[in-house]
C-alpha cells in the first residue's frame, strides 16, 4: 500500500479505527470464542430451552409433551405449594445467610489476632467449605442420628434434654440442623473473604481509635465494620445467591421433609421433573424461581449503590 | 536525514482529545526529549511511535516509512520503559537475550552479543540474577542493555531514571549522554524533570495540554522561550513573570508593572497583532541587587551555600533574584535594584506569544 | 507483656482455639468412627472415646464396594474438566483484560451473570440435549456440564489475576520483537502461574465435590462419580453401616486433604485476588 493511499485513509476518516487496532480486536475476539461456544451451548440455550419447556406439558420418561401456554405458570402461582416453598426458601436463606455473616465475620477476626498456631487453626476452619455436601452430610447425618447419634448423647449428658432428639425428621428442628448445616459449611468463604480484607486494614486506625479513648468493642464497630462494608455488601449478595439456589445440601439432609417443610425452591424443581415426571411444570417453577431471585437482586442491588459511599 | 517524524498525529481517548494536531521531525543520531508535566501527551506520543497506542488520525514514520499499521515488533524500535518491565521469571542474561530470541539471532550467536552488552554496562556478575535480587540502578541498567542489545533504529525512554535516586539519577545522567556519544543512535526521551532534557538533548520538545510549544535546542529554549507556558516551565527558581502593560512613549516601549516603568528601545518588542496587555518575565539571574535608580524591599532571603535566593518587593511588584552566596543581605532592608533589560522577556498576555522580536 | 496482656491473650488462644474444635468436630467424629470396630458402632447410648482401632471398614469399601471406580470416574472427570476449564479459561480471560473489541464489557457481565444462575434450572434442558446427541449416561455428558458452571468462576478468577500483571511487561515483550500471542506464551503465562494453579484447583474441586449434575445425568453404575455413588450405596443397601459411610467420606476427601494441607496458599489466594473483589 503505497504511503498516499494511507495518508488518504488516516486523514479522512480520523475515526475509523486502523487496521493494526483491528487486527488486534479480531485477536482478542478469536480468544474468547471457545468460551463463548460452550457458554452459549450450554447455558444460554439450555436457558433458553427451559423457558421454552415452561409453556409445555412434558412427561419425563418419554419425554412426551404438549403445548400448555401459560396453564403451567397459572397453577405455579396459584396453587398454595409454589408459595409455601418460597417462604420456605426464604426462611432457609435469611436463617442460614445471617448465620454464616455473622460466625463468619467473628472467626475472621479471631483469627486476625496472634494466635498458637494460626496457619493450622486457619486451615480446620476452612475445612468444611472445600469437602463435598455428600461427606458434610453423611457426617451430619450420623452425628444426627436418633439411635448412634453423638450430638443427643452430648446433650443429654450435659442435661438439656433427657431424651434423643429427632434433628431431622420434625420440625422446628429440621429447618434448624438444615440451617445450622448449612452455615457451617458455607461460612468459610465470608471467613477467607473478610480475613483477606482486615489484613489490609492499616494498624494505624485501631491505634489512633485506642488513643482517643476506644474500647475492643468500640473499635470494632468503628473502624472495622465501616472498612468491612464493601467486602460484605458483595459477599452478603453472593452468599444469599448461593444459599437461596442451594440444592445438594438440603435434598441430601432431609430431601425436603418432614411433609415438605424444608422443601426449598430447587427441591421442587428437581422433584417435579423426576418424581413427579411432570418436566414443563418443573421448569416453569425454575423460571419463577430465577425471577424472584433476580427481583431480590436487583433490589439489593440498587440499595446498595444508593448508599453513601 | 530524518529519523522519526510526526505529521499531524491525533489522539483521541473517548471523547477527550488527547493530541489535536502534532507535527514533529526529529533528525537522526538527536536526541530529543519530549518534555513537560504530566498529562501533557509525552507519554502517549511516546507510545504512539512504539506502536503501544495506535493515533486517530495523521501519520507516524521511522525513517521514510510509515508505520501506523505496523506492530511494535516489525519497527526496529527499542524501549525502555519506567518501570523498567523485566521480564521477572527470565534471568538478567536471559531478559537481555529476549529480543534476540524474538527477532530470530541463531543462537550461537546469542551469548556473544549478551556478554558484549552487559560488558558495557557493567553487568557481568548479575548475568544469573533474576530482576528481583538486583538494586534499582541495577534494574535499570538491565532494561538499558535489553533495549541496546538488538542495535534498532531508535531508541525509546520512558522517564527511566525517575524512579532513582537523586545521586544515582546525577550518576545515570552522565551515563546516557556519554552512551549517546558513543554509538551515535537517535533517541527519543520522555521526562518531566527540565534539569534531564536541559543536560542530555540535543533538541527540547515541551509539550503542554497535547500541543507542542517550543522544539529547540536547550539553549534557545532557555534564553529564548517561545511563550509564557515554556519560560515558566524551563528554569529553577522559575521565572518572575508579572502582569502589565505597554505603551508607547516617546520612541520607546514602556512596559508598566506596577508602580514601575521600564522601558525599552523601539525595535525591542514585536506589537504587530498584539494587544496592549504583556505579561512580563524576568529570570532571576537578570534581576540585579545593590546598582539601578530603582529601591527595593528585601522580603525573604534564602541561603542555599553557593547562592541565595531573594525575594523583594517593588513598585508593588515581586521578584525572584539570585545573588552569590557571599552577598550579606538581610530581609527588611531597602536595596538598589533594576533588571537587565536585555534579558526581559515580553509575552502577550492573552495568547502567551513572545513580543520581543528578535527570538 | 504486662500480666493483663497476658491473661487476654490466653483467653484469646482458649477461645479461638475452642471454636476451631467445635467447628472441627464433625469431621473428626467422622475419621473417628471410621477407624473404631464395628461393635463399638452399635452401643446405644454411644461412646465418646474410641476403644480400639481397626481399617477394616476402609478395606471392606475398597475390595467390596465399586468405590474405586467410582473413585476412577471422579478422577478422570475431575482432571479432564480442570485442563479443559484451564485451557478455555486462560485464553478468554486474557482476550477479556487485554483487548478491546465492541461488547466486551457486555460479554464479561453476562459472563458473570451466568455464573449466579442456578443449576437446578439448567439441568433440565441439560439432560434432554444429553440425551439427543447420545451421550446420556456417560463421563463426557459430565465432563461438559462441569465445564459450563466451572468456567464463569474461572474466568473470573483468572480475570481479575491477569489484571494484575503489569501491561508494561508485555508491551516490553513487543516492542522486542515479540507478537501478541508470543508476548501472552513468554510473559504472561509464567505470570500467571499462580493464578492458574489457583483457578485448577477450585475446578478441580468443584469438579470433584459436584453432585446434582451427576445424579441427574448419570444413572449407569459404570459411569458414576464418587459423589453419587457413594449416596446410591447408602439408599441401595439393606442397612445403613454407617461406618463403611464414614470410612469412604474420608477416603472421598483425599485429594481434598492433599490439596489443603500442601496447596492452601494457593486456594486463598484464589479468594483474595479474584474472589471477592467487584
Amino acid at each position: 500500500m503505497t504511503d498516499s493511499q494511507i495518508s488518504l485513509r488516516a486523514d479522512s476518516l480520523p475515526k475509523a479505527s486502523l487496521s493494526l487496532e483491528r487486527r488486534y480486536s479480531l485477536l482478542g475476539l478469536l480468544l474468547i470464542a471457545p468460551t463463548v461456544l460452550v457458554l452459549s451451548a450450554v447455558i444460554v440455550y439450555p436457558l433458553c430451552f427451559a423457558i421454552y419447556l415452561s409453556l409445555f406439558s412434558i412427561y419425563t420418561p418419554t419425554l412426551q409433551g404438549s403445548w400448555v401456554g401459560l396453564d403451567n405458570y397459572a397453577q405455579v402461582f396459584g396453587s398454595g405449594t409454589f408459595w409455601f416453598s418460597l417462604f420456605v426458601t426464604l426462611i432457609w436463606t435469611a436463617g442460614t445467610l445471617f448465620l454464616q455473616i455473622v460466625f463468619g465475620v467473628a472467626m475472621a477476626v479471631i483469627l486476625n489476632q496472634n494466635i498458637f498456631l494460626r496457619s493450622l487453626a486457619r486451615s480446620l476452619v476452612l475445612f468444611p467449605y472445600f469437602i463435598s455436601t455428600v461427606v458434610a452430610v453423611l457426617a451430619w447425618r450420623w452425628i444426627f442420628n436418633d439411635l448412634y447419634g453423638i450430638l443427643s448423647f452430648i446433650l443429654i449428658k450435659i442435661g438439656i434434654i433427657d431424651m434423643p432428639l429427632d434433628f431431622l425428621g420434625s420440625m422446628p428442628n429440621a429447618m434448624v440442623s438444615v440451617i445450622a448445616v448449612g452455615a457451617w459449611k458455607f461460612f468459610p468463604f465470608v471467613v477467607i473473604a473478610v480475613l483477606a480484607r482486615l489484613q489490609t486494614i492499616p494498624e494505624q486506625l485501631y491505634e489512633a481509635a485506642t488513643m482517643d479513648g476506644a474500647g475492643p468493642i468500640g473499635r470494632f464497630f468503628d473502624i472495622t465494620l465501616p472498612q468491612l462494608r464493601d467486602v460484605l455488601t458483595i459477599v452478603i449478595l453472593l452468599r444469599a445467591i448461593w444459599d437461596f439456589k442451594e440444592f445438594d445440601l438440603i435434598f441430601l439432609l432431609t430431601g425436603g421433609g418432614p411433609l415438605n417443610n424444608t422443601r426449598t425452591l430447587p427441591l421442587i424443581v428437581y422433584q417435579e421433573a423426576f418424581g413427579l415426571n411432570r418436566m414443563g411444570m418443573a421448569a416453569a417453577y425454575a423460571v419463577a424461581m430465577m425471577l424472584i431471585m433476580l427481583a431480590f437482586m436487583l433490589i439489593y442491588l440498587h440499595r446498595a449503590r444508593e448508599r453513601p459511599a | 536525514m530524518v529519523a522519526v517524524t510526526f505529521d499531524k498525529v491525533r489522539k483521541v481517548f473517548g471523547s477527550v482529545v488527547a493530541i489535536p494536531a502534532l507535527d514533529l521531525a526529529i533528525g537522526s543520531g538527536e536526541f530529543v526529549s519530549l518534555l513537560g508535566p504530566s498529562g501533557c501527551g509525552k507519554t502517549t506520543t511516546l507510545r504512539m511511535l512504539a506502536g503501544l497506542e495506535q493515533p486517530s488520525g495523521g501519520r507516524i514514520l521511522i525513517g521514510d516509512r510509515v508505520v501506523n499499521d505496523q506492530p511494535p515488533a516489525a519497527r526496529d524500535i527499542a524501549m525502555v520503559f519506567q518501570s523498567y518491565a523485566l521480564y521477572p521469571h527470565m534471568t538478567v542474561a536471559e531478559n537481555i537475550a529476549y529480543p534476540l530470541r524474538k527477532r530470530g539471532v541463531p543462537k550461537a550467536e546469542r551469548p556473544a552479543k549478551v556478554k558484549a552488552v552487559a560488558e558495557l554496562l557493567q553487568l557481568g556478575p548479575l548475568l544469573d540474577r533474576k530482576p528481583r535480587q538486583l538494586s534499582g540502578g541495577q534494574q535499570q541498567r538491565v532494561a538499558l542493555g535489553r533495549a541496546l542489545v538488538r542495535e534498532p533504529k531508535v531508541f525509546l525512554l520512558d522517564e527511566p531514571l525517575s524512579n532513582l535516586d537523586a545521586k544515582l539519577r546525577a550518576h545515570m545522567r552522565a551515563e546516557l549522554i556519554e552512551l549517546h556519544r558513543r554509538l551515535g543512535k537517535t533517541m527519543v526521551y520522555v521526562t518531566h524533570d527540565q534539569l534531564e532534557a536541559m543536560t542530555m538533548s540535543t533538541r527540547i520538545a515541551v509539550m503542554q495540554g497535547g500541543e507542542l510549544q517550543q522544539f529547540d535546542t536547550p539553549a534557545e529554549i532557555y534564553h529564548r522561550p517561545a511563550n509564557r507556558f515554556v519560560a515558566s516551565f524551563i528554569g529553577t527558581p522559575a521565572m518572575t513573570l508579572i502582569d502589565g502593560a505597554v505603551a508607547v512613549d516617546n520612541q520607546r516601549h514602556v512596559l508598566h508593572l506596577g508602580e514601575l516603568a521600564i522601558a525599552l528601545p523601539l525595535q525591542a518588542l514585536d506589537l504587530k497583532q498584539a494587544s496592549e496587555k504583556v505579561t512580563v518575565g524576568v529570570r532571576p539571574e537578570d534581576v540585579l541587587i545593590g546598582t539601578g535608580e530603582d529601591k527595593a524591599l528585601i522580603r525573604i532571603v534564602e541561603p542555599t551555600g553557593h547562592e541565595s535566593i531573594v525575594t523583594l518587593n517593588a513598585g508593588g511588584v515581586t521578584f525572584t533574584a539570585r545573588v552569590p552566596g557571599d552577598r550579606r543581605l538581610t530581609a527588611g532592608e531597602t536595596v538598589p535594584f533594576e533588571l537587565r533589560r536585555d534579558n526581559i522577556h515580553v509575552f502577550d498576555q492573552v495568547s502567551g506569544r513572545r513580543l520581543n522580536s528578535h527570538g | 507483656m504486662t500480666a493483663r496482656q497476658s491473661i487476654k491473650t490466653i483467653a484469646v488462644n482458649l477461645l479461638a482455639w475452642a471454636l476451631v474444635l467445635v467447628i472441627s468436630f464433625p469431621l473428626i467424629w467422622m475419621v473417628v468412627t471410621s477407624l473404631r470396630p464395628q461393635s463399638e458402632l452399635i452401643r446405644i447410648p454411644p461412646s465418646l472415646i474410641p476403644k480400639g482401632i481397626t481399617f477394616e471398614h476402609y478395606a471392606r469399601m475398597l475390595w467390596e464396594t465399586p468405590f474405586l471406580r467410582y473413585f476412577g470416574n471422579s478422577m478422570i472427570l475431575a482432571v479432564s474438566t480442570t485442563a479443559l476449564v484451564v485451557l478455555i479459561g486462560t485464553l478468554g480471560a486474557y482476550s477479556l483484560v487485554r483487548f478491546t473489541y465492541r461488547g466486551r464489557e457486555t460479554l464479561a457481565t453476562l459472563v458473570l451473570f451466568t455464573y449466579l444462575l442456578p443449576s437446578v434450572v439448567l439441568i433440565l434442558p441439560l439432560y434432554l440435549l444429553m440425551v439427543k446427541i447420545g451421550l446420556a449416561n456417560t463421563l463426557p455428558s459430565l465432563v461438559i456440564a462441569y465445564t459450563t458452571f466451572a468456567l464463569p468462576y474461572a474466568l473470573w478468577l483468572l480475570r481479575s489475576f491477569m489484571a494484575g500483571i503489569p501491561e508494561d511487561l508485555e508491551s516490553a515483550a513487543l516492542v522486542d520483537g515479540a507478537s501478541r500471542i508470543g508476548a501472552f506464551i513468554d510473559v504472561v503465562l509464567p505470570q500467571a502461574l499462580p493464578g492458574i494453579i489457583s483457578t485448577a484447583l477450585f475446578t478441580f474441586i468443584l469438579a470433584w465435590n459436584e453432585y446434582l449434575y451427576a445424579l441427574v445425568l448419570v444413572n449407569s453404575d459404570q459411569a458414576r462419580p464418587l459423589t453419587t455413588g457413594v449416596m446410591n450405596m447408602l439408599i441401595t443397601s439393606f442397612n445403613i453401616e454407617w461406618s463403611l459411610l464414614m470410612a469412604a467420606s474420608v477416603m472421598m476427601s483425599i485429594p481434598l486433604i492433599i490439596i489443603f494441607t500442601f496447596l492452601q496458599s494457593h486456594l486463598t489466594r484464589g479468594f483474595g485476588a479474584g474472589g471477592v473483589k467487584g
